[in-house]
């Protein structure tokens, strides 16, 4: 190129190319410059000096110079060319990174779409691989993490053994920190990071770097982290659009399970009330009343019939307090009434328990939405007839205690574990030891402390432990008005 | 019953739900008519004077409340409601209205023909004019204010009697709280549940053999109070049938 500027000069006439010597042969070091960079272009500014010297200074055709201040032209010319490349490079590498970064955002721009498209934790697992292979031009392989803290390795390619190694021995030590290991075999460089998203590590990341210079594997270490941590960004916006995509979900089957249960209820209540109609029917038949098996089979489709409608009776129930459909209508009501209509309900499910009874003279009375207190305290004798053996007591106790009014139940069943106390009010809890041997859904004790608490009071579960019996209490807020001085009003 | 046969109309679109209630009344002496509509209800109300009429509340055409309110317009037939959900709210809005009494589904033939029995007693009160009520073992001359117990005379005071009376003049059926408060007490008293729960309570005292175990003024939680015909418990009511009468 000096060569070129050079013809094109020597071409016009002496003077002009003399003036014009410096502005010329900046051209090619700006041009070395940003397209090659600054040692192409120091190496044009010499080259343009020399050639300046030679063609156009006098005397020609020698690098001598007659003109103390041609000398000082020359240097001051050198000088400039030198801090133009300089610059211009710097422009060029400038603009290299940028369009470099650039075209990382594009890469990262795609894996995160192609990580929002991820279902399953496989999908995420190719994704990060493929990027980090394309990104970075180099072998990687991620190890996901199982729930049981091993490393699983993906089927893309093998692991040299001394970063097998080292990843085990990082799952075993439990440092996630990253390290490198130099593969002896090929003599390439692998880096091991740790991908994690807000909560939990996901996996590891073998990457190969390959050999080099000390500097040029730093750099390549650095980007591999500069991309992890854009991915552990996503990971991050993912964990939370997968909590939300959760709770969305969880919605829907919630409201299709209310829409089920109250078809449910309306579908089988009609068909239960014909069979336990018909069976009443039938079961005044002096013909049937005199043979004993005919009166004890219609006597069984009575009793199932009001097993299933106690069954019917709770989905309702729990449909009601999911639909948020319960608002208490409070009525002063005598505690007395709500545990004899409770057990009253109750009556088939519980003939196969001794009931005791007692209630405290002078019990105030409850502002209460009687219908709902009854059948919480009914699900509580229910569960309590349930979870203790045939011919066990139920001792049924109400109680006036600092102005409250406390119903319990105490049974001799099979009692609770702390651990089991933890997860009672919880819709659908089931403890494990009785999942297979006593039938139900694990809505009783939900209902009833949902009901309590619309009004106003709280049940307690206490157990002094396994197989030692259960006692619950309900507490409702009492009137503050003496009965005995309310009898006195009241019959004035 | 004044007649041999009193006639029913049983107002239900449940084909299954009007045979059992067919069978059970036919059994205990009743004759049938079915409907199937609120409309048919009514026009067969209106054209063939039933004794008694069972209503069920969720009619494909119409309301329950809403047929009741027409029936009401110009009969007094006793209506009796079978509701499936047991609202204590909707049980109050349809006594209101003029309904005689309810059950709730599922629910068992006795507890029907008790109902019913009851009410059609109440209907023809007028033509009988028998001012002894009986309910087990109690016994409310309504006229001379005696109140026997296993033949034994009881004192009440006059409140206490005055509940009595308006239970004993539906005995067998439901009583609002609304309507004992209004006839009992006066003035801003008449507000106050809580002091019909306590005259209740002192009135088991005096009536029942178990005062917390009441089997003869019992409870219905939400809505009222209800003096039973018989001493029963709760298991034979949902068995046995009264006897045809």
């Amino acid at each position: 190129m000096v060569g070129v500027v050079s013809a094109v000069l020597f071409w016009l006439d002496q003077a002009t190319a003399v003036d014009l010597v410096p502005i010329a042969y900046l051209l090619p070091v700006v041009i070395a410059a940003t397209q090659w960079g600054i040692w192409p272009a120091t190496v044009a500014s010499i080259a343009s000096v020399a050639a300046a010297d030679f063609l156009f200074f006098p005397p020609i055709y020698s690098f001598e110079l007659d003109n103390p201040h041609e000398v000082i032209d020359l240097l001051l010319f050198l000088v400039v060319a030198l801090v133009s490349s300089n610059l211009a490079s710097r422009l060029r590498q400038e603009a290299e990174r940028l369009r470099r970064r650039e075209q990382e955002m594009q890469h990262l721009y795609e894996f995160s779409r192609r990580l929002a498209a991820c279902f399953s934790v496989a999908d995420l697992i190719s994704a990060i691989q493929n990027y980090l292979s394309y990104a970075l031009g180099q072998q990687a392989l991620f190890l996901a993490a199982k729930s049981d803290g091993h490393l699983e390795l993906s089927d893309s390619g093998p692991l040299p053994p001394a970063v097998h190694q080292s990843v085990a021995s990082m799952v075993a030590n439990g440092d996630m920190t990253s390290c490198n290991i130099v593969d002896e075999a090929t003599y390439h460089c692998w880096v091991l990071e740790a991908v994690r998203s807000q909560t939990a590590v996901l996996g590891v990341v073998a990457v190969n770097i390959g050999d080099g210079t000390h500097e040029a594997l730093e750099s390549r270490k650095h980007r591999v982290k500069d991309i992890l941590e854009e991915t552990s960004l996503t990971f991050q916006r993912l964990d939370l659009a997968r909590a939300m995509e959760d709770a969305r979900l969880h919605l829907q089957a919630q409201l299709l399970q209310d829409a089920f249960h109250g078809m449910l209820a309306h579908e089988l209540y009609s068909p239960l009330a014909a069979i336990r109609g018909s069976a009443s029917v039938l079961d005044s038949i002096p013909m049937i009343q005199s043979d004993d098996r005919t009166r004890s089979l219609v006597e069984a489709i009575s009793d199932q019939a009001a097993h299933l409608g106690g069954f019917i009776h709770n989905i309702l129930n729990a449909t009601r307090v999911t639909a948020g459909g319960i608002s208490p209508r409070l009525e002063w009501a005598d505690p007395r009434d709500v545990v004899k209509a409770a057990i009253t309900a109750r009556g088939r499910r519980l003939t196969a328990h001794k009931l005791v009874v007692a209630f405290s003279e002078n019990l105030p009375l409850i502002n209460v939405d009687s219908g709902l207190v009854e059948e919480a305290f009914g699900q509580l004798l229910e569960n309590a007839a349930k979870y203790s053996p045939s011919g066990s007591t139920i001792s049924i106790d109400a109680r006036a205690e600092h102005g409250s009014v406390v119903l319990s139940i105490a049974d001799q069943g099979v009692g609770i574990t702390p651990d089991e106390r933890r997860h009672l009010g919880r819709r659908s809890f089931r403890s494990q030891r009785h999942q297979a041997t006593i039938p139900g859904a694990g809505l009783g004790f939900w209902i009833a402390s949902t009901f309590v608490k619309t009004n106003g009071g709280t049940i307690d579960i206490s157990s002094p432990g396994r197989g030692k019996g259960t006692t619950a209490c309900i507490t409702l807020p009492g009137s503050c008005v003496e009965a005995s001085e309310l009898a006195d009003l009241s019959d004035e | 019953m004044s007649k041999s046969s009193n006639v029913v109309l049983l107002i239900d679109d449940e084909p299954k739900i009007r045979r059992f209630l067919r069978a059970g009344f036919e059994m205990h002496g009743f004759s049938v008519l079915e409907a199937e509509s609120a409309t048919d209800g009514l026009k067969a109300a209106m054209f063939s004077a039933p004794d008694l009429v069972i209503l069920d509340l969720a009619l494909p055409d119409l309301h329950g409340k809403e047929v009741l309110e027409r029936l009401r317009s110009w009969s007094n037939v006793p209506v009796i409601i079978l509701s499936v959900v047991s609202s204590e709210e909707e049980k109050v809005r349809l006594l209101r209205a003029g309904a005689d009494d309810y059950v709730v589904k599922p629910f068992g033939m006795a507890e029907l023909l008790a109902r019913s029995d009851a009410a059609l007693r109440r209907y023809f009160k007028s033509e009988t004019e028998n001012p002894v009520v009986t309910a087990g073992p109690l016994s409310i001359d309504l006229v001379s204010r005696m109140v026997l117990l296993n033949d034994r005379p009881i004192s009440l005071t006059r409140k206490e009697y005055r509940l009595l009376h308006i239970l004993a003049t539906h005995v067998g059926l439901v009583v609002t709280h609304d309507q004992l408060l209004k006839e009992i007490w006066t003035g801003n008293q008449r507000d106050n549940i809580q002091y019909l729960r306590i005259l209740v309570r002192k009135l088991r005292q005096k009536i029942e053999t178990d005062p917390n175990d009441p089997r003869l003024l019992v409870t219905e939680s939400g809505v009222g109070y209800r003096l039973k015909t018989r001493l029963e418990t709760s298991a034979e009511d949902e068995k046995a049938l009264p006897d045809p009468s």
